[in-house]
C-alpha cells in the first residue's frame, strides 16, 4: 500500500441480540481503503455489507474492533461531515424543492444562504438536473430522485461517499445510465466511494476494487482489483475483459460457503 | 379525496401521509410485546385521567387560595373555583351514591345508569340501522359509478356540515307521525352514523391493490365473487374504523336528539334537568356528564374490542 | 431522456376537461334533487313540517335575512374562537408531548378514549361557568372538541417520522433542534391540517349544539331551535341551510390554507386517490 488509507477497519465484529439469540452479522473484518478508490462491497443478502457501511457511517456501533475515517473515529468524521451518504431510497424531504433538498446538509452545517444556493446549483449541474431546481420530489421519476440524493450527499464536499445499494430500486435501463453518470461524477470530484451492491456486473463496471463478502457470519472472502481502464463506457460492458472479470468475481462468490448465492 | 381522509383522521392517522416502511409479519414475541405495550398504555391512560382529576383539584385549591384573581393583578381566573362552579372530585363521585331526589330511595348512580341504558339502546339501534344503510350505499356506489360520481361529493361535503342541526326537525317528524320520542332519537343517531360508515367502507372496498384485482380477473372471478372474496375482506379494517366513528356519532346524535325531543327519557334529558336545577346540586350535573362520557367510551371501546377479535389474524400496525 | 420528462403532469386543456367531468355530475345531481324536491312538495302538497319547498325556504331566508345574518355573525365568532383556542392548545400540548415519547403513548391513548365521549354533554357546564350568553361558553365546548383530534394528529405527525429521514439527519450530524425544525415540524403539517379540517366541522357542530342548550338570543343555533318550536319550519330550514354553508365555508378556507402552506401537497393528495 503506497498511500495512507483514508478508511481503515481493524477487527470489527458486530453482533445483534434479539430475545435470547445472538446473531453475528460481521466477524473480524479488516479493510483498508485508499484515497480516491471506488470500492464495492459485494455479497449475498445477509453478509453484513450494509451493516459494515452503517458502522463506517456511525449509524450503528461495532461490537468490537476499531474504525478510522480520515484519521478520526466515525463519530468525529460524521460531526465534521467528512462523508456523504446515499441510501437505497432517495429519502428526499417531500416538503422541500429539489434545490432545498440539496441544500439540506449545508443548512444543517450552518452555511449561509447565498453560499448554499450557489453550491446547490453547482451540484445540480453535476447531476444534470439544473432545470428541476424548483420542482418538488413527487414531480421527478425514481432515477431523477436518486440523482438529487447524490447531489445532496455531495453538496458539503465530503471526502468520502457512502452508497448503500443506491440503484437497487431502479429498473435496468435507468440503472445502467446512472452507473455511467456515477463514474463521471466520481472522476469529476475524485471522491473516495464505498458502494454496497449485490449485483456482480454493477460492481465490476463501477469499481476499482471489489471486496467480496460471505454470509453467516459476515466475513471478507476476497479483495479483487478491477483493472479495466477508466473511463468506462457502455462499450466496456461488451468487452471480453469485462466478461472475464465478471466470471472471476462470480467464481469467487460461489466458491464462498454461503447458503444463498447472490441474486 | 381530502374529506375522505378527514373522516378517518381522529381514529386512524396511520393512514396518514408518512410513507411507512414495510414490516415483516409480527412474530409471537412481537405480538406479546404489543400486548404488554397495550397494557402499559391503558395503565398510562388511567394515570392521565388521575392527573386530570389532580389538575382539577389543584386549580380549585389555587383559586381558593388567591380568591380567583392572579396575585398582584386584577386578572380574574377564567373559571371560578367555588363549590358551585367546580365541585370537588369526591363530592361529584359521592353524589352518585346519594339519593337522586329527596324522599326517593333510588341512588343517583343507578338512576343515571338507567337513563344511560335508554340512551345507549337508542344509540345501538341507530348504529345498526345507520351502518346497515351505510354498507349498502357503499356497495351500491362501488357498482353504480354514475351514482357515486354525482352523490359522493355531496356526501363528502355533507361531512363538513353540522348534521345535528336538523335534529329538531327529525324530532318534529317523529312527533307528527305519532311515534314515541325514542324513535326520533334513534333516527338522529342513525342519520349521524351512516356517513362515516359509507365513506370508510367505500374507501375500503376500493383498497385492494391492482395486482389482487387482476389476479381475480385472471381466474375468471365474477363481480360478486370479487366483492365477497376480495373487496369485503380487504375493506373490513376500514369498515371498523368507520364503525368506531359512527358509534361516537350515534351517541352524540342520541344525546342531542333527547335534548330536542323535549320529553322522554335518556341521559341527555337527565343532563338538561340537572342543568336546570344546577344551583341546587351542581355535583349532580357533573356526575351526569361524567356518566354520559363513560357510557360513550364504553360503547365505542366495546366495538373496538369486537374489532380486535374480528381482525386478530390481521397484520396489526 | 428522463431529464426532459415529468413523471406526472397534465396539459391545461386536459385539466379543464377533467374539472368539467368532475363537477358536471355534481351540479346535475344537485339540480335534480332540488327540482324533484320542489316538484314532490308542490304536487303532493307536502305539509311544511315534513319539508318545506326550496322556494319556501329561500323566501323565508330573504324575509329574515338581517336576523339570520346577524345570528350567523355571533355564531361565526364563537366557532372561530373555539377553533383557534382548541388548535393552539392542541398544538402546544403536542409539541410538549413530542419531547417525551415515553409519555406520549399513554397520553394519546387517553386522548383517543376521551374523544369517544360525547363532548357536547359539557355544554351545560360551560354555560354555567361562563354564562349562557357569553361567547366563551360556546367557544369552550368547540375548543374541547377541536383539541383532541389536533393533539392526537399533531403528536403522531411529530413522532411518526420516516426512519430513513431520521438516518439522513443523523448522517448529517444534525442537532436535535435542527431535526425538530427541519424534519418533525414539516412532517407534522399534513397531520395537523387533517385535524384542522375535521376540527372546523366539529367546531361548528359544538357551537350549534351548545346553543340548543341555550345561548344569546341572536345566535344561529338558538334561532333554529326557536323557529322549529314556534313552529315556523321554513325559517328553521333557512337557518339550517346557513349553518351548513358555514360548515362548508370554514372547511373550504381550511383546505385553501392547507394548499397555500403546503405547496408540495399534490404528492399527498395524489397518493391516495
Amino acid at each position: 500500500m503506497s498511500e495512507a488509507a483514508i478508511i481503515s477497519v481493524r477487527g470489527v465484529t458486530k453482533q445483534f441480540t434479539g430475545g435470547n439469540r445472538t446473531v453475528t452479522a460481521l466477524e473480524d473484518i479488516d479493510l483498508s481503503i485508499r484515497r480516491g478508490e471506488f470500492v464495492s462491497l459485494l455479497g449475498p443478502s445477509g453478509c453484513g455489507k450494509s451493516t459494515l457501511l452503517r458502522i463506517l457511517a456511525d449509524l450503528t456501533e461495532p461490537t468490537d474492533g476499531t474504525v478510522s475515517l480520515n484519521g478520526k473515529t466515525p463519530g468525529a468524521a460524521r460531526t465534521d461531515r467528512d462523508y456523504g451518504m446515499v441510501f437505497q431510497q432517495a429519502g428526499l424531504f417531500e416538503w422541500r424543492t429539489v434545490q432545498r433538498n440539496v441544500e439540506l446538509p449545508l443548512q444543517v452545517a450552518g452555511v449561509d444562504k447565498q453560499t448554499r444556493r450557489a453550491k446547490a446549483h453547482e451540484m445540480l449541474d453535476l447531476v444534470r438536473l439544473s432545470d428541476f431546481a424548483r420542482h418538488f420530489p413527487w414531480q421527478l421519476s425514481g432515477g431523477m430522485q436518486q440523482r438529487v440524493a447524490i447531489a445532496r450527499a455531495l453538496s458539503a464536499d465530503p471526502e468520502i461517499l457512502f452508497m448503500d445499494e443506491p440503484l437497487g430500486a431502479l429498473d435496468e435501463m435507468n440503472r445502467e445510465r446512472l452507473q455511467g453518470e456515477l463514474l463521471r461524477i466520481w472522476s469529476d470530484t475524485r471522491t473516495t466511494v464505498v458502494f454496497v451492491t449485490h449485483s456482480i456486473s454493477e460492481a465490476v463496471f463501477l469499481s476499482s476494487r471489489i471486496v467480496v463478502m460471505s454470509a453467516r457470519p459476515g466475513r471478507i472472502a476476497a479483495s479483487i482489483d478491477v483493472d479495466l481502464p477508466y473511463p468506462r463506457t457502455a462499450a466496456t460492458r461488451t468487452t471480453d475483459a469485462f466478461f472475464a472479470k465478471v466470471t472471476e468475481v462470480r467464481t469467487v462468490l460461489h466458491g464462498v460457503p454461503a447458503e444463498q448465492a447472490a441474486r | 379525496m381530502t374529506a375522505t381522509r378527514t373522516a378517518t383522521t381522529s381514529v386512524a392517522a396511520e393512514g396518514g401521509p408518512a410513507g411507512q416502511a414495510d414490516r415483516a409479519t409480527p412474530r409471537r414475541s412481537e405480538r406479546l410485546s404489543a400486548t404488554r405495550k397495550r397494557v402499559h398504555n391503558a395503565a398510562g391512560a388511567a394515570l392521565v385521567v388521575a392527573v386530570l382529576a389532580g389538575l382539577w383539584e389543584g386549580y380549585k385549591a389555587l383559586g381558593r387560595a388567591v380568591d380567583d384573581v392572579v396575585p398582584g393583578t386584577k386578572i380574574a381566573f377564567p373559571v371560578a373555583t367555588d363549590d358551585l362552579s367546580m365541585p370537588h372530585v369526591w363530592s361529584i363521585l359521592g353524589a352518585l351514591v346519594e339519593p337522586a331526589r329527596r324522599g326517593d330511595p333510588m341512588l343517583l348512580g343507578s338512576y343515571l345508569l338507567g337513563e344511560t341504558g335508554v340512551t345507549l339502546r337508542e344509540s345501538f339501534y341507530g348504529l345498526v340501522a345507520g351502518s346497515s344503510l351505510g354498507l349498502l350505499l357503499a356497495v351500491l356506489f362501488l357498482h353504480v359509478v354514475p351514482l357515486s360520481k354525482g352523490l359522493m361529493p355531496w356526501l363528502v361535503a355533507s361531512q363538513t356540515v353540522p348534521l345535528v342541526a336538523i335534529a329538531p326537525m327529525i324530532v318534529i317528524w317523529g312527533g307528527k307521525a305519532g311515534a314515541p320520542p325514542w324513535v326520533a332519537v334513534t333516527g338522529i343517531a342513525a342519520y349521524l352514523a351512516f356517513f362515516p360508515v359509507t365513506i370508510n367502507t367505500l374507501r375500503g372496498l376500493k383498497s385492494p391493490p391492482k395486482v389482487q384485482l387482476e389476479f381475480m380477473r385472471s381466474v375468471g372471478a365474477g363481480r360478486w365473487q370479487v366483492l365477497g372474496w376480495l373487496r369485503i375482506p380487504a375493506a373490513l379494517p376500514f369498515v371498523f374504523a368507520g364503525l368506531r366513528l359512527a358509534a361516537t356519532a350515534s351517541v352524540v346524535g342520541a344525546i342531542v336528539g333527547e335534548l330536542s325531543a323535549g320529553t322522554g327519557r335518556g341521559i341527555g334529558r337527565a343532563i338538561l334537568t340537572f342543568a336546570y336545577y344546577y344551583s341546587n346540586g351542581p355535583e349532580k350535573l357533573y356526575a351526569a356528564v361524567l356518566v354520559a362520557a363513560a357510557a360513550g367510551i364504553v360503547f365505542v371501546q366495546s366495538l373496538a374490542l369486537i374489532e380486535r377479535v374480528a381482525l386478530r389474524h390481521r397484520h396489526t400496525r | 431522456m428522463s431529464t426532459t420528462q415529468l413523471a406526472r403532469g397534465t396539459s391545461p386543456g386536459a385539466g379543464v376537461r377533467t374539472a368539467v367531468g368532475r363537477f358536471l355530475p355534481v351540479v346535475l345531481t344537485a339540480l335534480v334533487i332540488l327540482g324533484s324536491w320542489q316538484l314532490v312538495v308542490t304536487v303532493f302538497d307536502v305539509p311544511s313540517f315534513i319539508v318545506p319547498a326550496p322556494t319556501g325556504i329561500s323566501s323565508a331566508f330573504r324575509a329574515e335575512f338581517g336576523t339570520i345574518m346577524s345570528a350567523s355573525v355571533v355564531t361565526v365568532q364563537e366557532v372561530l374562537l373555539g377553533l383557534v383556542l382548541g388548535a393552539v392548545a392542541g398544538v402546544a400540548v403536542a409539541l410538549a408531548l413530542s419531547r417525551f415519547p415515553g409519555v406520549s403513548g399513554p397520553v394519546l391513548t387517553a386522548a383517543v378514549v376521551i374523544n369517544c365521549a360525547p363532548i357536547v354533554a359539557l355544554a351545560p357546564i360551560f354555560n354555567n361557568w361562563f354564562g349562557v350568553t357569553n361567547l366563551m361558553s360556546k367557544a369552550g365546548v368547540a375548543a374541547v372538541m377541536v383539541f383532541f383530534p389536533v393533539l392526537v394528529n399533531t403528536t403522531r405527525g411529530l413522532l411518526q417520522v420516516s426512519s430513513l429521514h431520521l438516518e439522513i439527519m443523523q448522517s448529517l450530524a444534525a442537532q436535535p433542534r435542527q431535526v425538530a425544525l427541519m424534519l418533525r415540524l414539516p412532517n407534522a403539517l399534513p397531520y395537523l391540517f387533517n385535524a384542522l379540517k375535521l376540527g372546523s366541522t366539529l367546531a361548528v357542530i359544538g357551537v350549534i349544539v351548545t346553543e340548543y342548550f341555550g345561548g344569546p338570543s341572536n345566535a344561529l343555533g338558538v334561532y333554529i331551535a326557536y323557529q322549529a318550536a314556534l313552529p315556523r319550519f321554513e325559517f328553521a330550514w333557512a337557518g339550517i341551510a346557513v349553518a351548513s354553508a358555514l360548515g362548508l365555508l370554514l372547511f373550504g378556507v381550511t383546505s385553501l390554507l392547507e394548499r397555500l402552506l403546503m405547496p408540495w401537497h399534490e404528492s399527498l393528495h395524489d397518493s391516495d386517490s
